[in-house]
């Protein structure tokens, strides 16, 4: 897909986003929608699959390591075509496939359980090698968020990643800043991000996450890149961007909406970059 | 003198009452189940030289992971690996298995039914380091995980049937691992063959039912023939599975006499085996005298392992001053 179509894309996944978090009036809705445009650039551009077949051997893998963000790789699955849109009016509700915290027994292309936060650059390790050994051109992308790089098993994985030299693990970090109780920069600072990464040896970019040209191009960078390494992009994304009245919301990382709340979301809701 | 008990206290070996031994059953095994299945991998934490796994990474260099001393990451990339098709077998000592690792082997290969194995050194009180070594409460724990099955070994003869076993089987396993180049070898002389879920009698007797666990079932059985002398007879039922637990058989055996019924386990008398058969047996309104052979609720001291286990009762000298006491 080109810029232009991405954008418009990226548009139609922020509404997904908005939709779904209207089921409970509440939600991961500032993540939701600062993801979508990576998201979009992932499922449109970046990575090979076969929508009416999640599990093809051939596919490369996503595994979303913070499943509170399902809302956000729901949106962008049902643009895919992996899960029928209409089914996103269940999101979070009983007998759904589409629960808050991503689980593969529950639904297409979803790969691993995700709410244990920290786990999935851990699996794409053993995902990387094993696609090694069977000879495989696949690749595994896994979408952690800053908060999580607290977790101590992120950086087992990184050391090991780096280690083996696994270029097959093209890793996005979204750094949106926010977490449970508060900003990351004062809940437990991760950065400096770039040199961290750089000393576990990764390829690294640091890029506007909103930006759909700026992912091209680090996608591009990533699969070009003849460095025997595994490669993180580490992108930086506005929490709401698209919704301008909620960005800098100190509640953003789970946000109530009221009514009058919700008319204003749908007016205010902006396509991306232009 | 030698410096005391240096050789106990590191356990590479099990050698005790003069059984005949064999090196590294585990690891032997997996070769040759490598040879017949190319899907077999091994990884280990750094402790592939103290988990026996050390001989398959000889043999297949390319099918074996180090992740170093990462023992979180070593049950993803083993769940990991069983999402591309393989079979892991993962090792590390069993304290870190089941205290370090639970949400891991939980989120990452359990809850998936990923067909991982999971195999701890150490079990119980097979260490003098002290409790950061002696996994006295693996099964407690781990038992608690759905869809693992738990497999406590006697032998060198039952290490290696338990481990082809495992492989045929599609789903995650925790074995304990006996390892060493100096493992008993006890069952061969029984007519007994391992099967995934089943208790086996390995010794008739009428005075009491031991039913028994891990190598505990080799000292249950020791101290059998020697309390035969006493004209005490003591029968013992090895239950290697202890997820699922064979509650028909146990059961059978339980209802079968009058008979004293005493639980042997390696392992703290909270939430083993011993538990798991009191539970069974009031469930099922089953009444008898029970005596349970268990580590205590406690940290353990540090020291020689002959010492240690004979003051908490499970070696076979303490196996047998204790069934004397109870069957008098």
């Amino acid at each position: 897909m080109k810029k232009e179509e991405l954008i418009e894309k990226a548009f139609e996944v922020r509404k997904n986003v908005l939709k779904m978090a209207q089921i409970d009036k509440k939600g991961f809705i500032a993540q939701g929608v600062g993801a979508a445009d990576f998201l979009t650039v992932l499922y449109f551009y970046a990575m090979k699959y076969r929508p009416e077949d999640p599990k093809w051997e051939g596919r490369d893998r996503f595994l979303l390591s913070a499943g509170h963000n399902a809302i956000a790789v729901y949106a962008a699955m049902a643009e895919a075509g992996i899960i029928p849109k209409e089914e996103l009016d269940t999101y979070g509700l009983d007998n759904s496939r589409l629960p808050m915290s991503s689980m593969p027994a529950y639904t297409p292309g979803i790969e691993i359980s995700g709410g244990s936060i920290g786990l999935g650059l851990p699996i794409a390790v053993g995902m990387a090698l094993g696609l090694k050994k069977k000879g495989s051109d696949a690749r595994v992308y896994v979408m952690m968020g800053d908060g999580e790089l607290a977790e101590g098993p992120v950086w087992e994985a990184a050391m090991s990643a780096g280690s083996y030299k696994l270029n097959n693990i093209i890793a996005l970090v979204d750094v949106n800043g926010i977490q449970a109780d508060g900003k990351t920069s004062t809940v437990l600072d991760t950065e400096p991000l770039t040199d961290k990464f750089k000393a576990f040896n990764f390829y690294v970019q640091r890029i506007d996450g909103n930006s759909i040209s700026a992912l091209m191009t680090a996608i591009d960078n990533a699969k070009a890149s003849a460095e025997e390494k595994p490669s993180v992009i580490l992108c930086d994304t506005v929490p709401g961007k698209g919704i301008p009245f909620l960005i800098g919301d100190p509640k953003s990382h789970f946000i109530s909406l009221n009514d009058e709340g919700w008319v204003r979301a749908y007016q205010e809701l902006e396509r991306g970059e232009n | 003198m030698g410096k005391p008990g240096i050789q106990s206290v590191i356990s590479d070996s099990n050698i005790e009452n003069n059984h005949p031994t064999a090196d590294a059953p585990f690891g032997r095994t997996l070769i040759e189940l490598a040879k017949e299945n190319d899907k077999i991998v091994g990884l280990s934490a750094d402790l592939a030289k103290y988990t026996d796994i050390h001989v398959f990474r000889d043999a297949y260099p390319d099918r074996f992971y180090n992740v170093g001393m990462s023992e979180q990451l070593l049950m993803c990339a083993a769940g990991g690996l069983a999402k591309e098709g393989f079979i892991p077998f993962a090792t590390t000592y069993a304290s870190f298995i089941a205290r370090r690792c639970y949400d891991f082997i939980s989120q990452a290969i359990c809850e998936h039914n990923s067909n991982v194995k999971i195999i701890g050194g150490l079990p119980g009180l097979q260490s003098g380091y002290g409790p950061s070594h002696q996994a006295t409460d693996d099964l407690a724990i781990l038992g608690a995980m759905p869809n693992l099955m738990i497999i406590d070994p006697c032998d060198a003869v039952e290490v290696a049937q338990a481990t082809r076993a495992m492989a045929e089987y599609d789903g995650p396993v925790y074995m304990r691992l006996l390892r060493g180049n100096r493992v008993p070898m006890v069952l061969d002389r029984y007519d007994y063959k391992f099967e995934l879920g089943k208790a086996k009698v390995l010794r008739e007797g009428n005075d009491a039912l031991m039913i028994s666990t891990g190598l505990m079932t080799m000292r249950c059985l020791d101290a059998a023939e020697i309390l035969e002398q006493d004209n005490i007879h003591v029968a013992v039922l090895h239950v290697p599975t202890i997820k699922p637990l064979d509650q028909e058989t146990i059961l059978n055996e339980v209802k079968k006499s009058g008979r004293l019924v005493i639980t042997a386990e390696n392992h703290t008398i909270v939430g083993g085996l011993g538990s798991l058969v009191a539970s069974l047996l009031m469930d099922e309104k089953v009444s008898c005298d029970l005596k349970k052979i268990a580590l205590p609720d406690q940290y353990l001291a540090a020291g020689t392992l002959e010492a240690l286990q004979d003051t908490y009762g499970v070696s076979t000298k303490a196996i047998i001053r204790q069934v004397r006491d109870w069957v008098k």
